[in-house]
Formats: structure tokens, C-alpha cells, sequence
């Protein structure tokens, strides 16, 4: 054999193993079947009426367990709340407060007795019944709670079973926003049995059962047939987690999954809208990307100083770098869904000179920060924006990238070591921080904490609602941050999906209504 | 020859146990606390606090050490702070993954090494076998991620052959390979670059050595003379440079099950470490840290069977 044949035998070797590969490819070519891990549950649109069809959702945000009562973040509640779990009340596609678990409800004039009125014939999945004294157990159980912010009902002093379906709610002083948290995950109903394995089962009275969760990979859920409601229009939904939102953008390019919740691929957004077979949804969040100025800084301990900062940021270019563009710009700590919502974004317009001669009418000069950034994309380039906005003002700022949770968390949060600090604050009806001095922004205003009482004991929607724009009117004249933007709330859908929420709430995401149509 | 074998044993197992005591107060020293990892960032120092005690992060770092050693090599690994669940049934799970797609490189990397290897030295200063030389100067130059985003691109996206990520237990049987397919290949493309030229050279070696020149002197033919007596003593070093890329590969599935959401050691890993989950970490970088190891021995035990001339020289 002369060596060139024998080159000859092994690139033909080489030839085979190139074919193997793709034979695997080739068995599969329909691309409805390329799912991802269990392309089982994938959805099998086409295939039967849509009531019996399967969903499967890209998600981000992996729930470390399942017990939302002692984990923080909104992964865990986003998954079960509505869909496993549920409360008294529940916060409808607008916000407002609708029954839920309760029919109805009656509050007390002084705004310190709640009656709820409670649907009769509930069970939880296990077959526990649903009833007052389900309600006295998960109300008065929220001492055991260490996150998710139980203090939002510290309120709640006792509840009394009136009858076993009718139970009053005792709050210690009025809070207006009590059903607002009751709405959210504060306010789920847990079977008393059930309570110990919280991290690994969930048991509840919502329209879909729990299956089962892998951990950071999947979750699914099944209809809940004997649900005392409006039966869920799908048989089932599994949740995908993804860390990295190109993966995520990929899959659904694929056919591994028919929606994504929660998207941050902001650059692909466009050629997702170009793509015919997927639709982009833009909707707004409950999250508040803010810049805190720590007041402890001698600069930034005068206002004007930081209102001047508030003018030297390019908000509009924030958000290019950020988001793509994609979400709003703000200028004042309240979200567009809040009912409070004023619109502050040009309140401190983009002006360098004007920032300029702020500074110096304030007497700040060679002012040097700096900037605790956690490494997330959207803050790095917001910061990037940020270092160059200020520095044309005469500003230094020297931008120091943490690890985000676990350092970011620790060194400004805890420790309270930042001149500058940015975070996306997600948790809804953010205001109550600007009510408590020991937060890490450290806002300590008299004004501002009579305002947030005086809302939070209204016993009407209107005094509630004035009293909290002018509260935030205060914040924003006061400046202990700068409000940049809420990001965007994207969901992706392929055809013949509908019915998923399109703004975040910082509640559950309802996943009842969702159908597969075709 | 035995009393070789038994003192490679004793490195191994003392290697094995510094490794766990720098391991443990290196994650000792890491900032980030993981009570407040786990109640987010809203939470009130007393839970925070009362969660370091529940979880014992509180105690001195050497009680906690002696605590989890013993308890990994019995089998009991403790319980994620995360998860409230057993470490020992989520390393195994994600350790059989991580292996199954490493051995996976492994073979995608090999079936590039050898030929590709061979063939450069046998038809080297000739335009083939520098073109062989060039595809593997180029396949070393490219960085796996980058390997696994463009096959996504073409495999998945573009042709739709593929699933662009997700993994299927072996179980699966067809939908498992088609799982495992892109990720093994962006794997072992990078290896097998690496590995062809460590072949070629040994190749090459071994063609000038005497043997070579006296099998053809016998009437063998080339082909036949390196089969015969040339392949087995260039698989030496071949073997070796493997077995220092199977930690590459280890490593490198780090990335890989990233790109392709799989759910090996690696991603297992980064999402322990986001959440301080220090029983989680240690427990995995040990298994890394052993597995490394053990191939190294493998090697070191294998290599005497391949080469008698091994077998004296210790």
C-alpha cells in the first residue's frame, strides 16, 4: 500500500464520522420534535382541541427551592402564585385589587377590620379543605416568614374566625395597601400539613397542580380538574429555566420552547420582530433601575448636588445601553402600573451646562466617587453612560464591579460602603423605603415619612392616591437617588399561544388563561 | 511494578485530602454571606442572622471542615443551603452528565486527533499534510464557546437538525445523542485540534527512530510498518497529552453546559456559587478535584501496559 492510499482510507474515515454525527441530526429534522430536555411536554399544537394542549415556557429567574416564604426573589412566587397557590385576593392584568379565595370583603371605617366573605367548596390539592381557619393559620403564620418582605403586613395583628366562612382581618393601624399585599405572595393560603416540605412540594387551592420541579431545569404543572373555578385552558405547563438569554432566544427559534417570559435579550428583540411565526411583547415591570448617592459623602449631603448629577445623566442613552431602547425613562421612584404614577422624566432633563453650574452654585468641587456596580449587563452599561455623563461635569467617578448578590448585596446594602450604587429594585410599591431612614440610601426626610403615614392610614382611594403623588413629589425634589428607567416586561410567543400577562406585577404570573390555538 | 502502583495510590490520596482542606478555606474566605444569599435582598439582619445559625455558618471554619469531610467520603454530602435538599443526589446527577459529555469530547476529540495527526505526518512537507496541519492550527484557535454558539447557529437555528440546548438522560436513547451531539462536538473540536498535533509529532518521531527503518529494510511498507510497530509507540505520549486534556475538558464543560443549558457539575456549579452554596461548591469542586485525579492515574497505571519499556524505568 503506497501512503497515498493509505491518507485516502483515513480521510474516508474521517468522511464516516462527519456522516454519523449528522445522521443524528437527520433522524430529527422536524423541528416541532427539537425540544428541549423532555421535548415530551413540548407543545403539541395541531394536535387535539387546545384544552388538552401542553405549554412549555422559557423562563429566567431559577427558583433555588420552593418555598418563597424563606427564599428570596420573585422566582419562586412568579411559577405558583395563581397557578398552585392562591390568596384571599389577586391583582388583575390592571393592577386592581379582584376576590379571589374571598368573594367579597368589607373594611371598617377606621380602616382597621377587614370581613372577608370566602368562597365555600374549595380544597387544596391534597384534598384539605378550604376555610376560615385556613386563613386565621396562613395569616397569623407570616412571623415565621424571613423573606419576600413580611414586614409589608407587620400590620396584621390577629385574625378571628367569625364562622368557617367569614373571618376578620385585625390590623394594628390602617395600611391601605394591606389588600395589595395580600394580593401578592404574602397573602398565599397554605394547608397546615403542608408547611414542613414548603422547599420541595407545594400544595394549593389554584388551578394547575404541582408535578414537579428539577431543580434549576424545568417545572411542571398539570391542570387542576377539580378546580372551583374557571378550569386552566391548557393541560399543562413546563416551565424551562434559563441562565443565559441567548440560549433561551435559540430555543424558541427552535421549537424547544413556545413562549419566554421575562426576556432581557435586548439586542435580538428586532429581528425577533422581524420573524413572522414570533411576536414580541412589550410591557412594563415593577422594577426601578435607580442610582442611590449616598449622603454620607460630603458632596453628595447637599441636595443641590444631587440634583445636578440627576441633570448631567444622559437618561435617554442609559436606556439605549441598557435595554436597546426597550422600557421607559423615569425620573421619580413610581412605576407606570402604580396608581400614584407621576411622570418625572423631565424633571431633571438632560443639560450638562445647567448640571454644570448646579455644582458649582453648590460649591462642589474636584468631587470624586465611587460607583458600586453589580455585575449584571444592564448596570455595567448603565454605569459606563453614567462614569461619561458625569465626568464631563467634573465629576470622577471610579466604577468598582461586585458580584451580584452575594458582594453587591453585602458592601452596599448591608454595609452601607458606596458613594454611587446602582440596582433594578423589582419589589412593587418600592415607597415604604423612603420611609425608613436605615435603608441603605439612607433618605432620612421628616416630610416624606408624615407623607408615607398619612397615605398608608387613607381610607380612600383618592386621599391615598394625592397624598402619595405628593409624597413622591417630595422624594424627587430631595433627590437621594437617580431614577433611570423601568425596564421593559418582554415576552416572546410563538403562533397560536395567547392569554400570558403583559406587564409584571411583582405578583404571580397567571398562567389560567393561557390557550393554544390552531 | 506493584510497589509503583502503590505509591502512585499514596500521592493520590494524599493529594486528595490537601486539595479538600485548600479547597474548604479558600470557599472559607469568599466574600458573600449565604443566609442573605438566600433571603434576598430585602431582608432584616435578625433573619439573616437567624438563618447563618440554622444553616451553622456561624461556627468556626475547622469543626465545619472535619464536619463535611467525613460526611462526603461517607456518602453524606449535607444539605444545600439552597435547594433544603440532599448535595450527595445532585452532585451524582450532574456529575453523570458532565461525564457523559466529557467522554463525549473525548471521542469527538480523538476521532480528529488520530487521523487528522496521522495523516500530517505521514504526508508532511507535502500540500495535504499541511493543510492537515493548518485545519488543526486553526481548530486550537478557536475557544469553545465560540465553537458551541457557531454549530448552534448552523445546526440548530439555520438548519434545524438539532436541539439548540437541553439534555436527555441515555435513557432516551436517539433524542440522547441528538442532545449530546453539539455539545461533544464543540467540546472535543478544540481538544482534537490540540491532540492532532501532539500525534503528529509523535508520528513524525517515530518514523525517523530505527525500528521504522529496519521494518522497512524487512520489506514492510510504510503503511504497514507504522501500524505494525510505529502507532503503538507513538500512542505514549498521545495517551499522556489525554489525560491532561480530560481536566481541559472538565473545565471547558463548564462553559459548554452554559451555552447549551445542560445540567452538569458546571452549570450546578456557577448557580452555587451565585447562591453561596458552600456545601454545594465544595462538594463539586471535589469531585472535580478527584476526577482529575484519577485520570491521572489511570494514566500513570496504563501507561506501563502500553510501553514494557515503562515497566523498568521506575
Amino acid at each position: 500500500m503506497r501512503p497515498a492510499r493509505f491518507s485516502k482510507a483515513l480521510t474516508a474515515g474521517l468522511a464516516v464520522g462527519a456522516l454519523a454525527l449528522t445522521a443524528c441530526g437527520a433522524g430529527g429534522d422536524d423541528a416541532t420534535n427539537g425540544g428541549d430536555s423532555g421535548a415530551e411536554g413540548g407543545t403539541e399544537a395541531g394536535t387535539g382541541s387546545a384544552s388538552d394542549a401542553n405549554v412549555n415556557i422559557g423562563m429566567f429567574a431559577v427558583p433555588a427551592n420552593l418555598d418563597y416564604t424563606t427564599t428570596g426573589g420573585a422566582a419562586v412566587f412568579e411559577a405558583l402564585l395563581y397557578n398552585v397557590y392562591e390568596g384571599l385576593v389577586r391583582l388583575d392584568a390592571d393592577g386592581e385589587v379582584q376576590p379571589l379565595l374571598a368573594e367579597s370583603w368589607e373594611i371598617s371605617d377606621d380602616g382597621t377590620e377587614y370581613t372577608f366573605q370566602l368562597q365555600e367548596g374549595v380544597t387544596f390539592h391534597d384534598g384539605t379543605e378550604f376555610n376560615a381557619d385556613i386563613v386565621k393559620f396562613s395569616l397569623e403564620r407570616l412571623d415565621e416568614w424571613s423573606a419576600n418582605t413580611p414586614e409589608m403586613l407587620s400590620a396584621v395583628e390577629s385574625v378571628e374566625v367569625v364562622d368557617d366562612h367569614e373571618v376578620t382581618v385585625m390590623l394594628s393601624e390602617p395600611d391601605y395597601d394591606a389588600l395589595f399585599w395580600l394580593a401578592g405572595p404574602l397573602g398565599t393560603m397554605f394547608a397546615p400539613d403542608s408547611v414542613d416540605d414548603l422547599a420541595t412540594e407545594a400544595n394549593g387551592t389554584g388551578p394547575f397542580e404541582f408535578v414537579t420541579y428539577e431543580n434549576a431545569v424545568r417545572m411542571e404543572l398539570a391542570r387542576n380538574d377539580d378546580y372551583w373555578g374557571e378550569a386552566a385552558g391548557v393541560a399543562g405547563v413546563e416551565l424551562t429555566y434559563f441562565e443565559d438569554a441567548s440560549a433561551a432566544a435559540n430555543a424558541i427559534r427552535t421549537g424547544g420552547v413556545d413562549a419566554i417570559l421575562r426576556s432581557e435579550a435586548f439586542d435580538q428583540f428586532e429581528s425577533f420582530e422581524a420573524e413572522e411565526d414570533i411576536e414580541v411583547h412589550v410591557g412594563s415591570s415593577q422594577g426601578v433601575v435607580v442610582m442611590s448617592m449616598n449622603q454620607e459623602h460630603e458632596a453628595l449631603a447637599e441636595p443641590e448636588v444631587r440634583r445636578a448629577i440627576h441633570t448631567a445623566i444622559d437618561k435617554e442613552a442609559v436606556l439605549a445601553a441598557a435595554t436597546a431602547g426597550y422600557g421607559e425613562i423615569l425620573g421619580g421612584p413610581s412605576v407606570p402600573t402604580d396608581p400614584y404614577f407621576t411622570d418625572f422624566s423631565g424633571t431633571y432633563e438632560y443639560d450638562p451646562a445647567a448640571a454644570e453650574e448646579m455644582l458649582a452654585s453648590a460649591g462642589a468641587e474636584d468631587v470624586s466617587l465611587t460607583f458600586n456596580v453589580p455585575n449584571r449587563s444592564y448596570a455595567e452599561a448603565s454605569a459606563q453612560v453614567i462614569q461619561d455623563n458625569l465626568e464631563d461635569v467634573g465629576i470622577e467617578v471610579d466604577l468598582q464591579t461586585q458580584e451580584f448578590p452575594a458582594v453587591w448585596v453585602e458592601e452596599n446594602m448591608v454595609n452601607q460602603d458606596f458613594d454611587l450604587a446602582i440596582i433594578n429594585h423589582v419589589e412593587p410599591r418600592n415607597m415604604a423605603n423612603y420611609a425608613n431612614p436605615d435603608y441603605y440610601w439612607g433618605y432620612d426626610s421628616a416630610q416624606a415619612q408624615d407623607l408615607f403615614d398619612q397615605a398608608a392610614a387613607a381610607t380612600d382611594d383618592d386621599e391615598y392616591v394625592s397624598t402619595m403623588e405628593e409624597l413622591t413629589e417630595v422624594i424627587v425634589e430631595d433627590s437621594p437617588g437617580a431614577w433611570l428607567y423601568n425596564p421593559p416586561n418582554v415576552g416572546l410567543t410563538t403562533e397560536g399561544i395567547s392569554g400570558l400577562p403583559l406587564n409584571d406585577l411583582g405578583v404571580g404570573i397567571d398562567l389560567s388563561d393561557v390557550t393554544v390555538s390552531e | 511494578m506493584l510497589l509503583n502502583a502503590l505509591r502512585r495510590l499514596g500521592i493520590f490520596a494524599l493529594t486528595v485530602v490537601v486539595a479538600s482542606v485548600v479547597v474548604f478555606f479558600l470557599l472559607g474566605i469568599l466574600p458573600g454571606d449565604p443566609a442573605r444569599a438566600q433571603l434576598g435582598l430585602q431582608a432584616s439582619e435578625e433573619d439573616v442572622q437567624a438563618l447563618r445559625e440554622q444553616l451553622g455558618v456561624d461556627r468556626a471554619l475547622p469543626v465545619r471542615y472535619l464536619e463535611w469531610i467525613t460526611g462526603f467520603f461517607t456518602g453524606d454530602m449535607g444539605i444545600s443551603y439552597a435547594s433544603r435538599s440532599p448535595v450527595a443526589p445532585q452532585v451524582l446527577d450532574a456529575l453523570q452528565v458532565t461525564l457523559l459529555l466529557v467522554l463525549g469530547g473525548i471521542g469527538v476529540a480523538i476521532l480528529i486527533a488520530l487521523p487528522l495527526g496521522i495523516l500530517a505526518a505521514v504526508r508532511h512537507h507535502r500540500p495535504d499534510g499541511t493543510l492537515f496541519s493548518t485545519i488543526s492550527q486553526l481548530g486550537i484557535s478557536i475557544p469553545n464557546f465560540l465553537a458551541g454558539l457557531l454549530l448552534i447557529a448552523v445546526f440548530a437555528v439555520t438548519l434545524g437538525w438539532l436541539p439548540s440546548g437541553g439534555w436527555a438522560p441515555p435513557e432516551a436513547g436517539v433524542d440522547f445523542l441528538r442532545h449530546l451531539a453539539l455539545p461533544a462536538l464543540a467540546l472535543g473540536l478544540v481538544n482534537g485540534a490540540i491532540l492532532a498535533r501532539y500525534t503528529r509529532a509523535a508520528v513524525l518521531e517515530v518514523m525517523r527512530e530505527d525500528f521504522m527503518r529496519t521494518a522497512r529494510a524487512k520489506g514492510l511498507k510504510p503503511g504497514a510498518a507504522l501500524m505494525r510497530h510505529g502507532l503503538r509507540n507513538a500512542l505514549v505520549p498521545v495517551v499522556t497529552v489525554t489525560s491532561i486534556e480530560f481536566a481541559n475538558l472538565i473545565i471547558g464543560a463548564v462553559v459548554i453546559e452554559t451555552v447549551f443549558v445542560i445540567p452538569g457539575l458546571g452549570s450546578t456549579l456557577i448557580r452555587a456559587v451565585a447562591n453561596r452554596d458552600l456545601v454545594m461548591i465544595q462538594s463539586i469542586v471535589m469531585c472535580v478535584v478527584i476526577l482529575v485525579l484519577l485520570a491521572n492515574l489511570l494514566v500513570d497505571l496504563v501507561r506501563p501496559l502500553i510501553d514494557p519499556r515503562l515497566r523498568n524505568a521506575s
